[in-house]
């Protein structure tokens, strides 16, 4: 039994140095194992003590990036339940489309930058780097990775077209789910290229470092154990939102402190979008707990024993190992994404959709319901233990902000 | 696509990543206890670790501890050698299962400790010693 003081949260406990191998869980935390190998079978050959320490040791140095190590399960949903979503479809034009936000009266990212245009702009730049030069570096390192977050797009957007059902199936598909996906996107697009310039502009973090993180992290894509399940999928997308807007919301709140106005005013309109993406994937998960209760909550149960697993897991710099699990413990010290909101996230979901109500559930329907309804005093119980019990961190060098040092 | 031309040999170092235990501690950590006179029934016929094993109360009090987190049925087997994954736990489970044991002992189990435990033998033996440390 492998212990793990906060397995929701970074893999390891901020006690912990070095880190061992890190479950990530969304939100910060878990999940997922990360394995820096080939193969899963290489590990288990390995674990018969075979491998000698200097080999260890000269591997070591060469550095990879991460890769999803459980095995990858496909089509999990019943083939007779993509119907349910085909009947949807004028359901959702009617009460998901509506929280699309028209292009014309969307928000731009240069809404909030320099103008480039206006004689000004040098100025409006220089005003930018000053209230930049305010902000500390630890702030930074949670930007940073939100940003980073943010422009592993082309992996959520394929996400979403991997579920049954509902995937877009020619990239112009005019069914109400494809819509939906193509114009989500389109809206979480401005989101990474907004906060890409303001770093960019800030002179604060080394872009090329996190220019590189992100080819890295697209190119490692992820697995959220979603199984192509709409079921799966719309309640993982429903945690996610609900992370991504008390996370920028955080940040936001962080950049006022600091005093910066136009910061806070960016993270903010971001935490609106995803406030509002939010709103409708938990109307979706509301509508199969009405069509399907035992077929939602135990596919409700299923993520979370799971663990909601971060978008950003698999970051990968070219030099920290372990980098996701650094950046996670950042935004935990700095309260911005927590163990704290995980539990809170899970407790809202429940209460949303009112899982302690339903009723007309099988038996491993009602283990499923009480599992899910138990688990956020599990959590909280958990996470008030592994904060009691928290050392100060090591400070850490982080790549994207030049290798200085910050505190995990 | 870099990593997919990695030859095998330079996955050895993932062993460090996986949570398995790399060397048995609780072997190392084996000491003659004198059990002269003592008969130990229940622990009859078994391997070597029945020289370092801890009170047969500790390992009652780890099954039951155990049983009750997962909620055991009553005709389900639990004793020194099972292992705890296998009975059920999964990674939420084994936290609160060392909570539990950290509150009835009165113990504070680190990572490290914790990480090499597989079966409730091998978490009574770390008991003991924790009770052990703390005497002293």
């Amino acid at each position: 039994m492998a212990l793990k003081l906060n397995p929701f949260l970074a893999s390891e406990p901020i006690t912990k140095s070095p880190p061992p191998p890190s479950p990530s869980f969304a939100l910060p935390p878990m999940a997922s194992r990360s394995l820096r190998s080939p193969t899963i079978f290489m590990a288990s050959t390995l674990r018969s003590g075979a491998a000698s320490t200097k080999e260890v040791e000269s591997v070591k140095k060469s550095f990879m990036p991460p890769r999803e190590v459980h095995v990858q399960v496909t089509h999990s949903m019943p083939p007779q339940k993509i119907e349910i979503f085909k009947s949807m479809e004028d359901w959702a034009e009617k009460n998901i489309l509506v929280h699309l936000k028209p292009v014309e009266k969307c928000w731009q990212p240069q809404d909030f930058l320099p103008d480039p245009a206006s004689d000004g702009f040098e100025d409006q730049v220089r005003e930018l780097r000053e209230r930049a030069k305010e902000i500390p570096d630890d702030y930074f390192v949670v930007l940073v990775g939100d940003m980073i977050t943010e422009e592993a797009l082309p992996t959520y957007q394929t996400m979403l077209n991997t579920l049954d059902g509902v995937r877009d199936e020619t990239g112009a598909s005019p069914t109400s789910w494809a819509i939906w996906t193509r114009a989500w996107t389109a809206e979480e697009n401005r989101h990474g290229d907004l906060l890409n310039k303001y770093l960019y502009l800030s002179g604060r973090v080394d872009m090329r470092q996190i220019e590189k993180t992100i080819q890295y992290l697209i190119g490692s894509g992820m697995d959220p154990r979603t199984e192509n399940s709409p079921y799966l999928g719309f309640i993982y997308t429903s945690f996610q939102e609900r992370a991504t807007f008390i996370s920028h919301g955080n940040t936001a709140r962080h950049a006022k402190e600091y005093g910066d106005l136009k910061l806070a005013q960016i993270c903010g309109t971001i935490a609106s979008d995803e406030k509002r993406h939010e709103t409708a994937y938990t109307k979706i998960v509301e509508k199969l707990f009405e069509i399907d209760p035992d077929g939602t909550v135990l596919a409700f149960a299923d993520m979370m024993r799971k663990k909601i697993s971060m978008p950003a897991h698999l970051m990968y710099d070219g030099h920290d190992d372990n980098l996701f699990d650094h950046f996670s413990a950042v935004a935990q010290r700095l309260s911005v994404y927590t163990a704290k909101d995980y539990a809170d996230i899970l407790e809202f979901l429940v209460g949303r959709w009112k899982v302690e109500n339903v009723t007309g559930l099988s038996a491993e329907g009602r283990k499923a319901q009480d599992y899910v309804c138990g688990l956020p005093p599990r959590i909280r119980r958990l996470e008030e233990r592994a904060q009691g019990r928290a050392k100060e961190g090591p400070n850490v060098p982080f790549s994207w902000i030049f290798n200085r040092q910050v505190k995990l | 696509m870099a990593f997919v031309t990695r030859t095998p040999a330079r996955a050895s170092f993932a062993l460090k990543q996986v949570q398995v235990p790399v060397s048995k501690i609780c072997n190392v950590r084996s000491v003659s206890l004198p059990v002269a006179g003592r008969s130990f029934p229940s622990l009859k016929a078994r391997h070597f670790q029945v020289f370092c094993a801890a009170k047969k109360e500790t390992v009652d009090k780890v099954c039951h501890i155990i049983r009750q987190q997962l909620a055991l049925p009553d005709d389900a087997t639990v004793i020194g050698e099972s292992n705890i994954s296998q009975l059920g736990a999964d990674s939420l489970d084994t936290v609160e299962i060392v909570m539990a044991i950290e509150e009835e002992f009165g113990i504070l189990v680190e990572e490290d400790s914790a990480q090499s435990i597989t079966t409730v033998q091998e978490a009574a033996d770390m008991i003991e010693e924790q009770l052990k440390k703390k005497g002293a």
